[in-house]
C-alpha cells in the first residue's frame, strides 16, 4: 500500500508544522548460498522504509515506519508532534527548498532476477567445485553466494520538491578455509557492480583461494619498529577516520582535531582525497538525505584541508552553503561523504616495496571499534598481512598488532602506489601506500 | 498479527513441494530513543515497525522472505513464491494450531508502553548534569535511552501458535574530555529486559554517570599502554567480552554444524584451563540478552556450556541442529522479522571461581590490568580475536599502578583458554550489542576478576619498562 502523501502534507499543515517531508526506500533483493553442492539458503525479501519529518514550533520531529495503511497519515503527523514537542535544542532546523541544480544521471540495469534463478545456482556451483580444485589445501566452502538487489529513493516535501533515484546491484561473495597440519586460514572475497557482466569466476576463485592459501604459515614477527606498507582495504579504513574530523558538527563542538586547519597542510603532500558521488558506479548519489545536490569536491588537497562537511543546520550555523553531505534518517542528519578517491601516485606496488629491505605489509586490521580512537586518533589494531623483506612480501604475519597515531600516519607518508583498488565496504579507490615506521608488537 | 486459522491455511499452502517445516514469525515493535547533550534534549526518534518473515526448511536447505504486509493474502504470497525453490512431493499437513502465551520471564515494573516521554528526559537530564560538571575538561556528554516495546507471534508447524511480549530498555552515558591537543571518550551502557520501574530503582543515573566521567579523565592523564607479550588480570563484568569473542562464537552451531568451529567435535575434550566452567543462560530474569522464548519458540535455557575445562554443550537452533543431530535449545536468535533467525548467544558468562581480586592482583608480578574492555571481534574459523580495554592500568609487585591507556589484547580463544589460572569470586554481568549473522540483538557478557598468564599486548607505549 502506499501512502496518501497529499494527506498527510496537508494533515501537516493542519496541525500547524512549517513543513515538512517525506523519504522512502524500497528495495527487492534474491540472495542464495551454497554449502556442499547444495541451496543451503535462499532469501526473497521486499522492503519499505518511509522517514516522516516535520517542523513544529521551531522543532524538527521526525518518525520511521516499515508500513503504511490508511491511518498512516494521521499515525505520522501525531507522532512528529510527539517527537518535536520534547525536543529543545536551539539549532536552527531545515527541510530544503532545493538545489539549484542537480546532476540527475541513470545508472544501473533492469533485469529480473527471478527467471535465472537456476543459472545463478549453476554458477555458485561451479565457484565451489573450482575453489575446491584450486589447490589440495583448500579443505572447505564455507559458503559461495549470489545476491541481486534493486532500491528506490524517493524524496519529497512540502514545498514541492520531488527527486528520486534508482539503483541495482549483484554482489558475488566467497569464504574458504585453507589447512596445513594443525594450522587453518580464511579466505574472502566480494565482488559487487551494476554490471554483471563484468564477473570473471576464474578471477574471483583465484583471489578468494589465494587470500586464504597465502596467510597459511602465518608467524608474529619480532616486536620493533617497521617501515609499513598499508594495502588499499587498509588505507581506506583509516582514511575514512580523516573524513570523519571534517564533519562541521564535530568542528563546531570542539571535538575535531582538524578545527581551525581549514586551508591549512594536516598530512603529507602526497596525499589528496577526492569525493565524486557522480561518478557513474555503484554509488552514484545525485542529492544527499536532505535533498542537497551532491558534487565533486578536495577533501584534502596535497595534504591541506580543503572542506568540511555540513549538513544545513550546520552550514547555518556557520553561514557556510551545504556542501551536499547530509545523510541519515532521523530527525537530525549527519555528515557523511558519498564515493571518495584517494589519489594514486606514480610508482607500481613493486616498485614502491623494492625500496624496503625489511618492513611489513599489512593486509587487514581489525578491533576498531575498540582499537581506534575516533577523536585523538590514536589506534592500537590488530593487523595481519606480510614480511617485507629485500623489497618483496615474504612470509604471512598473523596475530601481530600496530599501533600509532592517525595524524602521524598520513603526515609520514613516504609513497603513494598507483594501484587503486576499489574498496567495496568503505565506498573508496584506494592506492597502496608506505606510511614510514610504525610500532608493531608481535613476539 | 494472524489468527490461528489463517495460520493453518496460510503454512499448509507452503507445504505443496516438500517442506517437512514452516514457520512464520510476526513482530510488531514500537522503539522510542532520546538524547540529551550538553543539558538539552538534543533530538529524540521514534520508529514504528511491523512485518512478518516466513521460513521453509526441507532438510538442509533452507529459504527465507519477509514482508510489511502481514494479512492472508499476501503472506500466502509469499510462502508460496519461496517454496517454489523445493521440488518435493508434499511430506507434511498440519492439521490443527495450540494457542501457547509466553510466561514473561521479567517482572515488568511500570510498562515504557504507559511511562511518560518527559519522565524518561528528567531521569537523563540527573546524570548528565553530574557528567557535565565532574571536570572542565570533559567538553561533551550525551545521555541517551532507547526502549522497545514488542509483540511476537511464531506460529509453526510444530503445531504451536506462540504469543510474546517483550520490553527492553537501555541508557548509554558517553562523554568526551579534552586537554591539550588529547581527547578521550568514556562509555556505559546499562540496560534491561524490563519496564522503566526497573531503572528507577536500580540504575543510579548520577552513579554511572560519575563513573564515566572519571573513568574517562583519567585515561585523559595517563600514558601509552607499552605493547609485548604480559599476564593480564581482566576484570569482571564487560570483561566476559574476551569469552563472548573467543568462546562464545565459536559454540555457535552455525559454526560448529558445518565444521567450521575450532570447537567442531571437541565435547567431552578439555578445551579450557580446569579451574573454568561457563555458562549461556537465556532465563534470567530481567536480564538484557533473556528471552521468555527462543525466535524459533522454543524454550530458552540455562546451557552449561564448560564444566572444569570440559567441553559440555553447543548453542544450537534446530536448523544447524539437523547437521548435528540434535535438537535447538534455545538459543535461536534474530534481529528482527527482517533476519532469518540462527544459533546466538544470550547472558554468556564464565562462573564465579574461589580468588578474591585482591589476592589474584597480589599475586602479578608484572602485568596489565584490563579492568573495563570495549568490544571486541573474532574469526571463529581460526579463533583469533582482539579486544580493546577502555580501563586499564599497569600491576607492578603486586599492586596497582599507573592507568594506561590504548591499550588492546590479542590472541586464539584456544589457547588463551588454557591460559586462565586464576578466577575470582566477584561475578558479575555487563550488557551490550552482538552483531552477526542474523542481526544485531542484546546481549550479556559477564565474567568474575580472571587472570590470563600470558596474552599479546599491543599498544602505543613502546616496550615494556
Amino acid at each position: 500500500m502506499k501512502l496518501n502523501e497529499k494527506k498527510f502534507f496537508a494533515l501537516a499543515k493542519e496541525n500547524g508544522f512549517e513543513s515538512a517531508d517525506l523519504a522512502s526506500h524500497e528495495s527487492n533483493s534474491l540472495s542464495i548460498s551454497i554449502f556442499h553442492g547444495e541451496i543451503d539458503s535462499f532469501t526473497n525479501n521486499n522492503s519499505y522504509e518511509l522517514v516522516a519529518r516535520g517542523i513544529y514550533k521551531g522543532k524538527m520531529g521526525s518518525i520511521s515506519v516499515d508500513y503504511v495503511d490508511k491511518n498512516s497519515p494521521e499515525f505520522l503527523v501525531k507522532e512528529i508532534k510527539r517527537a518535536a514537542s520534547v525536543t529543545e535544542s536551539d539549532d536552527p532546523v531545515f527541510i530544503f527548498k532545493g538545489s539549484e541544480k542537480y546532476h540527475k544521471k541513470n545508472v544501473g540495469k533492469n533485469t529480473d532476477f527471478s527467471e535465472n534463478i537456476q543459472e545463478k545456482v549453476g554458477i555458485l556451483l561451479e565457484i565451489e567445485k573450482k575453489l575446491l580444485a584450486f589447490d589440495k589445501r583448500i579443505n572447505e566452502v564455507v559458503t559461495v553466494g549470489f545476491e541481486s538487489s534493486s532500491r528506490a529513493f524517493k524524496k519529497t516535501n512540502s514545498y514541492g520538491l520531488k527527486l528520486s533515484q534508482k539503483k541495482n546491484s549483484y554482489t558475488y561473495f566467497a569464504e574458504v578455509t585453507a589447512k596445513d597440519g594443525e594450522e587453518i586460514r580464511t579466505g574472502y572475497d566480494v565482488f559487487a557492480s551494476f554490471d554483471e557482466n563484468e564477473f570473471n569466476i576464474d578471477t574471483f576463485v583465484e583471489k578468494v583461494a589465494k587470500d586464504a592459501l597465502d596467510k597459511l604459515g602465518s608467524i608474529q614477527c619480532k616486536s620493533k619498529k617497521y617501515p609499513v606498507v598499508l594495502n588499499p582495504d587498509c588505507v581506506a579504513t583509516l582514511v575514512n577516520f580523516l573524513i570523519g574530523w571534517l564533519d562541521a558538527e564535530e568542528i563546531q563542538k570542539h571535538t575535531s582535531l582538524l578545527e581551525g586547519k581549514l586551508g591549512q597542510q594536516v598530512f603529507s603532500k602526497k596525499l589528496t582525497v577526492i569525493e565524486n558521488p557522480l561518478e557513474k558506479n555503484l554509488f552514484f548519489r545525485y542529492f544527499d538525505d536532505e535533498g542537497v545536490a551532491t558534487n565533486k569536491k578536495y577533501l584534502f588537497k596535497n595534504g591541506v584541508v580543503s572542506t568540511y562537511l555540513y549538513t544545513l543546520q550546520t552550514a547555518a550555523k556557520d553561514k557556510a552553503e551545504p556542501t551536499g553531505n547530509g545523510y541519515g534518517s532521523g530527525a537530525k542528519a549527519k555528515a557523511d561523504v558519498g564515493y571518495v578517491i584517494v589519489k594514486g601516485g606514480k610508482k607500481s606496488e613493486e616498485e614502491m616495496l623494492s625500496t624496503i629491505k625489511e618492513g611489513v605489509y599489512i593486509t587487514e586490521l581489525s578491533g576498531l571499534h575498540s582499537g581506534m580512537n575516533p577523536h585523538s586518533g590514536n589506534f592500537s589494531l590488530q593487523c595481519a598481512g606480510f614480511m617485507i623483506r629485500d623489497g618483496k612480501k615474504a612470509e604471512p604475519l598473523s596475530l601481530i598488532t600496530v599501533a600509532d597515531n592517525l595524524v602521524n600516519v598520513f603526515k609520514n607518508i613516504k609513497c603513494i602506489a598507483n594501484n587503486n583498488k576499489l574498496v567495496l565496504s568503505n565506498q573508496m579507490s584506494c592506492p597502496s601506500i608506505f606510511v614510514g615506521k610504525l610500532p608493531i608488537s608481535g613476539k | 498479527m494472524i489468527n490461528k486459522n489463517q495460520a493453518l491455511r496460510i503454512l499448509n499452502s507452503g507445504l505443496t513441494t516438500g517442506a517437512d517445516y514452516a514457520e512464520i514469525y510476526i513482530e510488531e515493535k514500537d522503539t522510542f530513543s532520546v538524547t540529551v547533550e550538553n543539558g538539552k534534549v538534543e533530538n529524540s526518534g521514534i520508529r514504528h515497525s511491523y512485518g512478518a518473515g516466513i521460513r521453509l526448511l526441507n532438510k538442509l536447505q533452507s529459504v527465507y522472505g519477509y514482508t510489511n504486509e502481514v494479512n492472508e493474502k499476501s503472506l500466502t504470497k509469499l510462502i508460496q513464491n519461496l517454496s517454489a525453490s523445493f521440488k518435493d512431493k508434499q511430506s507434511l499437513t498440519l492439521e490443527k494450531l495450540v494457542t501457547k502465551k509466553a510466561k514473561n520471564l521479567s517482572k515488568v515494573e511500570q510498562s515504557f508502553a504507559s511511562t511518560n516521554d518527559q519522565q524518561i528526559i528528567d531521569y537523563l537530564k540527573t546524570g548528565e548534569k553530574v557528567m557535565r560538571e565532574y571536570d572542565k575538561r570533559i567538553v561533551k556528554t550525551e545521555v541517551s535511552f532507547s526502549y522497545s516495546v514488542a509483540k511476537v507471534q511464531i506460529v509453526s508447524t510444530k503445531g504451536i501458535n506462540h504469543l510474546d511480549y517483550k520490553e527492553r530498555g537501555r541508557c548509554g552515558f558517553m562523554c568526551v574530555a579534552a586537554d591539550q591537543g588529547k581527547i578521550e571518550t568514556g562509555f556505559e551502557g546499562p540496560g534491561a529486559s524490563a519496564g522503566f520501574g526497573y531503572f528507577l530503582n536500580n540504575v543510579d543515573v548520577k552513579a554511572v554517570a560519575k563513573e564515566v566521567a572519571s573513568k574517562t579523565i583519567m585515561t585523559l592523564e595517563a600514558k601509552e599502554c607499552p605493547s609485548g607479550k604480559m599476564p593480564v588480570v581482566i576484570g569482571k563484568g564487560f570483561g566476559g567480552t574476551l569469552f563472548h569473542e573467543a568462546c562464545g562464537h565459536p559454540l555457535e552451531a552455525s559454526a560448529v554444524s558445518k565444521n567450521l568451529s575450532v570447537f567442531s567435535g571437541k565435547i567431552g575434550q578439555q578445551i579450557a584451563s580446569p579451574i573454568l566452567s561457563a555458562v549461556d543462560d537465556g532465563t534470567i530474569p530481567n536480564e538484557w540478552g533473556s528471552n521468555n522464548i527462543d525466535d524459533e519458540g522454543n524454550k530458552t535455557e540455562k546451557t552449561l556450556l564448560i564444566e572444569n575445562g570440559i567441553l559440555k554443550d553447543y548453542l544450537i537452533d534446530d536448523f544447524n541442529g539437523r547437521r548435528m543431530g540434535r535438537k535447538g535449545n534455545g538459543a535461536c536468535r534474530r534481529q528482527s522479522y527482517k533476519y532469518e533467525p540462527t544459533s546466538r548467544m544470550s547472558n554468556t558468562y564464565i562462573c564465579a571461581g574461589k580468588s578474591t581480586p585482591e589476592e589474584i592482583i597480589a599475586a602479578t608480578k608484572f602485568g596489565l590490568y584490563a579492568k573495563s574492555l570495549e568490544g571486541g571481534q573474532v574469526n571463529p574459523v581460526t579463533g583469533e580475536f582482539n579486544f580493546g580495554c577502555s580501563e586499564a592500568y599497569l600491576i607492578r609487585d603486586g599492586k596497582i599502578c599507573e592507568p594506561v591507556r590504548g591499550a588492546s589484547v590479542i590472541g586464539t580463544g584456544q589457547d588463551i583458554l588454557l591460559k586462565i589460572d586464576m578466577i575470582g569470586n566477584d561475578l558479575e554481568l555487563a550488557q551490550g550489542m552482538c552483531g552477526a549473522g542474523s542481526g544485531f540483538i542484546p546481549v550479556d557478557v559477564g565474567q568474575p576478576t580472571i587472570r590470563v598468564s600470558e596474552m599479546t599486548v599491543g599498544g602505543n607505549g613502546g616496550e615494556i619498562k
